[in-house]
């Protein structure tokens, strides 16, 4: 079982430039110092989501993901910049909630080489089953079929958000967003010309997720990002 | 054994409201978690420069790190601490270091 994990960071608005420069360096270089960290790429988010860097990355399993948690480049390096009491802290407390987002996957479907990553996060209603969650993923993973420009189109349950200790045990209560919907596009003429278009999901998001599918979708928010360093 | 090494630098009016905060809340949250308090110390505040305040914390090893990690990240308090802080110093680092015998 795959780890797919989003780690998304509000930073100071007064954070010396080259200090989140090197927290993107960090974030990008991960992978050369801890090897079990794939896929990582990092991006400045271009939505209007308060939040302004964001590391993709993934592992192969959660044994994987646990040397990465224990690593000392991880407490030492990543860490410097995020822990509340690090005094080199540029990253703050972020209104979209706990900035780690992501799912458990069997395959590396979310794989793409550079482009524009979207990440729309979705809050599900309580009272959905689990029935009406996979018809929705259904729905939202055949979008490519209508979208000619999307390349990576994946949802899932955001089941790192409480599960961030080890990638399976929840160490926290559910998440704000409960799922997430992972988009690779070309890039960002071919991302705006999804938002612009006619597929039936772009009508649906023009119009907000209202009323879909019994209204399903009680809330929404996105990042979208120029990748860099995969 | 690791150490956890803060190099906090503050302005010298600030110095005893940041040693007030480290012993009233930083040192209950992070012996509480599983860290231990090493040794605390600070550069001259007589010198018309700013102050340095070193404090040194032990841990296992960065695997139980990581456990001490978690427990703070879950500790309401240990986000308090590091608002509390932050607001009393203008700058620092911290960096971790590992015991290694000198060469002969």
């Amino acid at each position: 079982m795959m780890l797919r994990r989003f780690e998304v960071y509000a930073l100071r608005p007064d954070a010396p430039e080259d200090r989140v420069r090197a927290l993107e360096a960090a974030c990008r270089d991960c992978g050369r110092f801890i090897p079990e960290v794939l896929d990582g790429a990092v991006g400045t988010n271009l939505s209007a989501a308060p939040v302004q860097l964001v590391w993709e990355h993934a592992y192969a399993s959660p044994e994987a993901y646990h040397r990465y948690m224990v690593h000392p480049y991880h407490a030492v390096v990543i860490d410097r910049y995020l822990l509340p009491d690090a005094p080199e802290r540029i990253a703050i407390d972020g209104p979209l909630g706990a900035g780690l987002y992501g799912y458990a996957c069997e395959t590396p479907s979310y794989r793409m080489t550079g482009g524009v990553r979207r990440l729309v996060l979705l809050r599900l209603d309580g009272a959905a089953g689990e029935d009406a969650a996979a018809g929705m993923q259904g729905l939202l993973e055949a979008a490519p079929r209508d979208v000619p420009g999307m390349l990576v189109s994946v949802m899932a349950a955001n089941t790192m958000g409480s599960a961030w200790f080890d990638g399976v045990t929840p160490v926290m209560g559910p998440p704000r967003w409960t799922h997430v919907w992972e988009q690779g596009f070309a890039d960002l003429d071919a991302l705006d010309a999804y938002r612009r278009g006619d597929s039936p999901l772009a009508d649906v998001e023009r119009a907000g997720w209202e009323g879909w599918m019994g209204g399903i979708v009680t809330r929404s928010a996105e990042l979208f990002y120029l990748r860099t360093g995969s | 054994m690791v150490h956890l090494v803060d190099t906090v630098e503050v302005e010298p009016e600030h110095v005893a409201a940041y040693l007030e905060v480290l012993r009233s809340l930083g040192t209950a949250i992070m012996t509480d978690a599983g860290a231990s308090l090493v040794s605390c110390a600070t550069t001259s505040g007589e010198i018309g420069e700013h102050v340095f305040i070193q404090v040194v914390w032990a841990v296992g090893d960065h695997e139980r790190w990581n456990e001490i990690r978690r427990d703070l990240v879950l500790d309401p308090r240990f986000h308090e601490y590091g608002a509390t802080v932050a607001a009393l110093r203008v700058g620092g680092t911290r960096r971790f270091f590992t015991a290694v015998a000198p060469p002969p």
